[in-house]
């Protein structure tokens, strides 16, 4: 590797800092504000995609501003790690600029500056992130990421967009505390925080006990933004925000940048091999197990579709630190492989579910029976995404699950292989009915759906005993007082009166057969919404294939490749 | 014991001002009242100051007397703290009548009351 | 020159007495006045700062007594830091005083002797000599309280002056305490004498305990801040800016100066529960701080609760009392001045903008004052130590320090100050940003509001000037700048720090 000194990897970072600037200036003119946040994107994603060419060939870029505390250079470095994120984040950022356009205006938004801008801050830091070159620069930026995405979360201005806005703070600053603590522990332990491929060397002569502490800190830290149990509910509550920020941000940049940065402290502080010395790597992969499976549960039964996706999330997050936490060279690229492939597919399912609430105002799962008539393409996408999700050969999910499993059996870890499988039948199971109610059913007939509704899908359901909308009694305490707070009627069974108006209002009697109620039918030709909205749909879905059908073709693949040979040594 | 408090009877004075005066402040609800008690106070330290620059048997710092001398020094420095104390209390008696003038009382409890009622 | 140490003091008493004679012929004369000498002030504090950041300290001897006798006054890195500080920010205050008043000739008189007050304390070799200057802060302070109009500032000023002068007069019982142990009152002399007396005889300890009480009482550590609450919200916008900035950062300096200069660290070695006091003191001021904090409606009391928990911050840092605890407890006492003072000015500038002077009638700021809601929004979060700001560095030194000595608590509630401190200012940011004013009642709440605040304000009714305006933007800036820099502040800090604990 050769490090290379260029001014790229801070232009890429400044970009959209400019673009806030602008933004703001131009809040009068919507059309030339947009235009800046369309600029700014195409501009980040040529720096950022100009550097690929040269990390595939071992070329490192660097700028190093100075120094900003005794011992720790300001400094940027787009090696292969940092270039996978950032390239996946300002690609899916051009993409979700055009969708936010699209959703903002269609929905006509109050505070679509602070939006824009905001926006383009996050995305200023999430590039940061990627590219730090040490803990300290990274903290910076991951703290810079809580503060421009609050604004994101709490954009609603409603006490449930509040609520949700104080828990991310109180979450994700407290996880800032963490990566600041074990920040500390680590610069005190070794005089050092920069990342090295393999491990900084200092740490393996260390005082284990101390090293222990600094890697629990740090994962714990970083666990909060990956939304790791009990660390997520913030995620959940965070779906509040307007569709394009829970794309974007809870399924892409926020969320992808605690991966990113358990990814960091695993290959580059710690290294793999001290992980595995230490004895922190099996913990922490256990506790991504437990997380991706209860997630996974705990979707079956959300009805809100936003909230299914984010549990979703919560469980996809969790392969990815899983992959990271089983140590073996496969499981580090399934790991590293399932950020770009889950931002890819969960943008999709994101931007579908947005597409939908922007057209119909339909957010439950339940009122949606029917609807792949109104909205076919959408729907489409949708069902292949989530095909994708589950873990089906030919979509993206296929390529990095099998690697996780092939990286969890040679290192012989076959509970987590276990695991990975029943999660992928899960995902089929809270996938699946929300394609079938789009295609198969009418709001005329729609079929029962007990798991949703009642605990234990009813079988043990009591009338009287449920007000608080019940838990099951294998779902984590997480899950037990969430269900009252996020702005849900007691009685809520996903048919709440007024969403069930508001869908009423979209259904034409006349337009079904023998007068009934059903959805009015569109065509594939692209009028059940606008192209702003369609185009970002059709492009994320087209990109979950295309990483699935020819992963080696997609330059992600070959940058994975690429940071783990650098880790581990290993050719893969 | 008596032979102990005989020798440090000044020290014991001393300090029993300084607390009578910290008492008064706390406890008295008049302003003035409060004030006279930070110049017990203050008094207090005064005399502490002088007495520790007490040598037994010695006469003023002064040239015309015959040595040894009381140490002068902290006597110099009392002066300044007296000019200090005395400026402090100028203020608060200043302050206590502009209150006096707003509230048309100087006891706190009541003033807090009024406060309270705005 | 080589007067100029002397001058340092002595210039802003002599601008002082300018002010109220000028005033006598000419009664408009105070504002320019007091901004030439603010400006010739720190032209005077730069070059001495020059000279004490490069080599050793300077040294000067007043009237030409000859040390320990006669006083000295010394100039290190850190002295030179608090005298450069205090002279931006007294000229900064006045950008803002300009407008927002109070205007007589006398607040301008007054306002230039606290700086002559504060700049005495900070550069003094002798621990007498500094008590004098405490005091002169003290009654300036209180007198620049009691600018504001009616009773509320002038009750905040007396009890601002009678827990002043107790923690004075305790400073001054420690001074008697000393003296008896070793006959000097020079810092440098007394460091030498305090430790041939050995540190372990009850005598110095009670001298140590004596000294660092009264400073706490000016500091405001928890329990002793009771006044500070009450004088910050009483006082006029422009002096809460002000001593909020200065008069406790300049005792925390002297705290500095005495446990390191005088009783040194060696005293703390050999006196392991002076250590645990004061750290402890850090630790409950941070967080009693904090909470009382969040429970405050009115903004001014909620910064001065926020004053108490971040100076709990620097007391944990002399705690430590290692270089980079210490390298942070300087970076710290600078970035804490110029966030909070800019935080009051802000605040002040809102109070009298929009009437804004409670928690709940921040609601919907954003919209209607942006540049206002948005210095608040960032100084705050420098506040809490979002990276790179000022807020941010120096925290990072003291936790750093902290970690370097094991002191594990400490270091796990300075970190964990992040959130305490988020816990009060998201509430402010939330309600500018995310709530829309109720809107049939503000209008009427806001006048009654503003008038029971404005006995304590003197700017009812001015719209914000540009100087305002100005001053309010600067802190900001600033307090994102600094961050950047501080670390070459560090760097010229650090045989400053190393003759300090030496």
């Amino acid at each position: 590797m050769t490090d290379v000194t260029s001014l790229r990897p801070i232009a890429a970072v400044l970009v959209s800092a400019i673009a806030v600037v602008l933004i703001l200036a131009s809040h009068r003119r919507p059309d030339l504000r947009e235009s800046w946040t369309l600029l700014a994107a195409g501009t980040k994603l040529g720096i950022v995609g100009s550097m690929v060419p040269g990390v595939l060939s071992g070329q490192v870029y660097v700028t190093d501003i100075g120094t900003f505390v005794p011992g720790v250079r300001f400094a940027l470095r787009a090696d292969a790690l940092g270039v996978l994120f950032a390239l996946l984040a300002s690609l899916l950022w051009l993409v979700t600029s055009f969708y936010s356009i699209g959703y903002m205006r269609g929905l006509d938004e109050h505070a679509q500056t602070r939006y824009f801008a905001a926006f383009a801050a996050s995305l200023s830091s999430t590039i940061g992130i990627a590219f730090a070159a040490n803990l300290i620069v990274l903290y910076v930026f991951y703290e810079l990421l809580t503060v421009a995405t609050y604004p994101l979360v709490a954009h609603d201005g409603t006490e449930e967009a509040r609520a949700a806005g104080r828990k991310y703070l109180a979450y994700t600053f407290g996880g800032g505390v963490a990566v600041l603590a074990g920040t500390v522990l680590v610069f005190w332990l070794t005089g050092t925080t920069a990342f090295t491929p393999g491990g900084i060397a200092g740490l393996a002569t260390a005082d284990p006990v101390f090293g222990r502490a600094a890697f629990a800190l740090l994962a714990a830290g970083f666990g909060v933004k990956a939304a790791l149990m009990p660390l997520h509910s913030w995620l959940p509550d965070a779906m509040v925000a307007p569709t394009p920020v829970s794309g974007l941000l809870h399924a892409v940049a926020v969320v992808k940048s605690g991966v990113f940065g358990v990814a960091r402290v695993v290959l580059d502080v710690f290294g793999p091999d001290l992980v595995g010395d230490l004895g922190v790597g099996l913990p922490l992969a256990t506790v991504a197990a437990i997380t991706l499976t209860i997630a996974s549960i705990i979707a079956l039964r959300q009805d809100n579709l936003k909230r299914r996706l984010a549990f979703s999330t919560v469980s996809q997050l969790s392969y990815i630190v899983l992959g990271l936490a089983v140590l073996g060279p496969y499981a580090l690229v399934g790991g590293l492989l399932h950020i770009p492939a889950h931002a890819f597919m969960k943008l999709t399912l994101f931007f579908c579910a947005g597409a939908v609430h922007v057209e119909t105002h339909t957010d439950d799962i339940s009122n949606m029976a029917g609807i792949g008539k109104r909205m076919p393409l959408t729907m489409t996408a949708f069902g292949v995404a989530s095909l994708g999700m589950a873990g089906i050969p030919l979509v993206a999910g296929f390529v990095s699950k099998y690697y996780l499993l092939i990286g969890t059996v040679s290192t012989g870890h076959i509970l987590f292989t276990g695991a990975l499988l029943l999660s992928g039948i899960l995902n089929i199971a809270y996938f699946w009915p929300v394609v079938y109610t789009a295609f198969f059913e009418s709001p005329e007939r729609d079929d029962p759906k007990p798991v949703v509704e009642n605990v234990l899908g009813g079988r043990y359901a009591d009338g009287e005993a449920v007000t608080d909308g019940g838990h099951a009694p294998d779902d984590t305490d997480d899950t037990a007082g969430e269900k009252d707070d996020h702005g849900y009627a007691p009685d809520h069974g996903g048919q709440g009166p007024r969403d069930r108006q508001e869908t009423q209002a979209n259904l034409h009697p006349d337009h079904g057969p023998d007068g009934k109620l059903a959805w009015e039918h569109r065509g594939w030709g692209g009028e059940e919404s606008t192209w702003f909205m369609l185009g970002p749909i059709l492009f994320a879905a087209a990109g979950s294939i295309v990483l699935g059908i020819v992963p080696d073709a997609a330059v992600f693949l070959r940058i994975v490749r690429l940071v783990v040979t650098s880790a581990t040594g290993v050719s893969v | 014991m008596i032979e102990l408090l005989n020798e440090r009877l000044y020290y014991l004075v001393a300090f029993l001002l300084m607390g009578i005066g910290t008492y008064m402040m706390i406890d008295k609800s008049n302003l003035v009242k409060k004030v006279i008690g930070m110049n017990v106070f203050q008094s207090g330290i005064f005399l502490f100051f002088i007495v520790i620059a007490y040598v037994s048997g010695a006469s003023p710092p002064l040239v015309t007397a015959p040595g040894p001398y009381v140490s002068p020094l902290p006597h110099v420095l009392i002066l300044t703290a007296i000019v200090v104390g005395v400026s402090l209390t100028a203020v608060a008696l200043g302050l206590i009548v502009r209150i006096y003038g707003e509230y048309g009382t100087l006891d706190t409890t009541v003033i807090r009351e009024v406060s309270e009622d705005d | 020159m080589t007067d100029l140490p002397a001058l340092v003091i002595v210039f802003p008493i002599f601008a002082s007495i300018a002010v109220l004679l000028v005033g006598l012929v000419r009664p408009r004369t105070g504002w320019p006045i007091a901004t030439l000498a603010s400006i010739v002030q720190i032209a005077i504090t730069g070059s001495l700062a020059l000279r004490g950041f490069n080599g050793d300290p300077v040294q000067y001897v007043v009237g030409g007594f000859t040390v320990p006798y006669g006083i000295e006054l010394v100039i290190d890195g850190l002295s030179a830091t608090m005298i450069v500080l205090v002279a931006v920010v007294a000229l900064g205050v006045l950008g803002y005083a300009r407008t927002a008043g109070p205007r007589s000739n006398s607040f301008y008189a007054t306002y230039l002797l606290l700086v002559a007050g504060l700049t005495g304390m900070s550069i003094t070799g002798d621990v007498f000599n500094m008590y004098v200057f405490l005091e002169i802060t003290g009654l300036t302070a209180y007198a620049l309280v009691a600018s504001g109009k009616g009773g509320r500032s002038a009750l905040a000023a007396l009890k601002y002056l009678l827990v002043g002068t107790f923690g004075a007069s305790l400073f001054l019982l420690g001074i008697g305490y000393a003296y008896v142990a070793t006959g000097t009152l020079n810092m440098a002399d007394l460091s030498g004498q305090l430790a041939a007396v050995g540190y372990t005889s009850s005598l110095v300890q009670a001298a140590f305990g004596l000294l660092v009480v009264g400073l706490f009482v000016k500091i405001a550590v928890f329990p002793l801040h009771t006044w500070q609450p009450v004088a910050y919200a009483g006082a006029p916008d422009a002096v809460s800016g002000l001593i909020s900035a200065l008069v406790s950062t300049v005792s925390a300096y002297a705290l500095i100066r005495i446990v390191f200069s005088v009783f040194t660290v060696d005293f703390l070695l050999a006196n392991p529960f002076a250590r645990t006091v004061l750290m402890a003191g850090a630790v409950v001021s941070i967080v009693t701080g904090s909470l009382l904090a969040v429970a405050q409606s009115e903004i001014k009391q909620l910064l001065a609760y926020s004053s108490v928990s971040q100076f709990g911050l620097i007391i944990g840092a002399i705690a430590v009392g290692n270089d980079t605890a210490l390298t942070g407890a300087a970076i710290h006492l600078v970035g804490h001045a110029i966030m909070k003072g800019g935080l009051f000015l802000t605040a002040g500038l809102i109070g009298t903008n929009a009437g804004s002077r409670t928690v709940t009638e921040f609601e919907g700021l954003g919209k209607h004052l942006p540049i206002g809601a948005g210095s608040f929004g960032i100084i705050a979060l420098a506040m809490v130590g979002v990276p790179p700001t000022i807020g941010f560095v120096g925290k990072w030194y003291i936790a750093l320090g902290a970690v370097e000595t094991q002191s594990w608590p400490l270091a796990a509630v300075i970190l964990l100050s992040t959130l305490l401190t988020l816990a009060y200012f998201a509430r402010l940011i939330e309600r500018m940003y995310f709530r829309e004013p109720a809107v049939t009642t503000s209008s009427v709440e806001t006048t009654d509001a503003t008038d029971a605040v404005n006995v304590a304000t003197d700017g009812t009714g001015t719209t914000p000037s540009m100087g305002m305006w100005m001053t309010v933007v600067t802190a900001a800036v600033l307090s994102v700048v600094l961050g950047v820099v501080a670390f070459e502040y560090g760097q010229l800090l650090e045989p400053t720090i190393e003759h300090l604990l030496s």
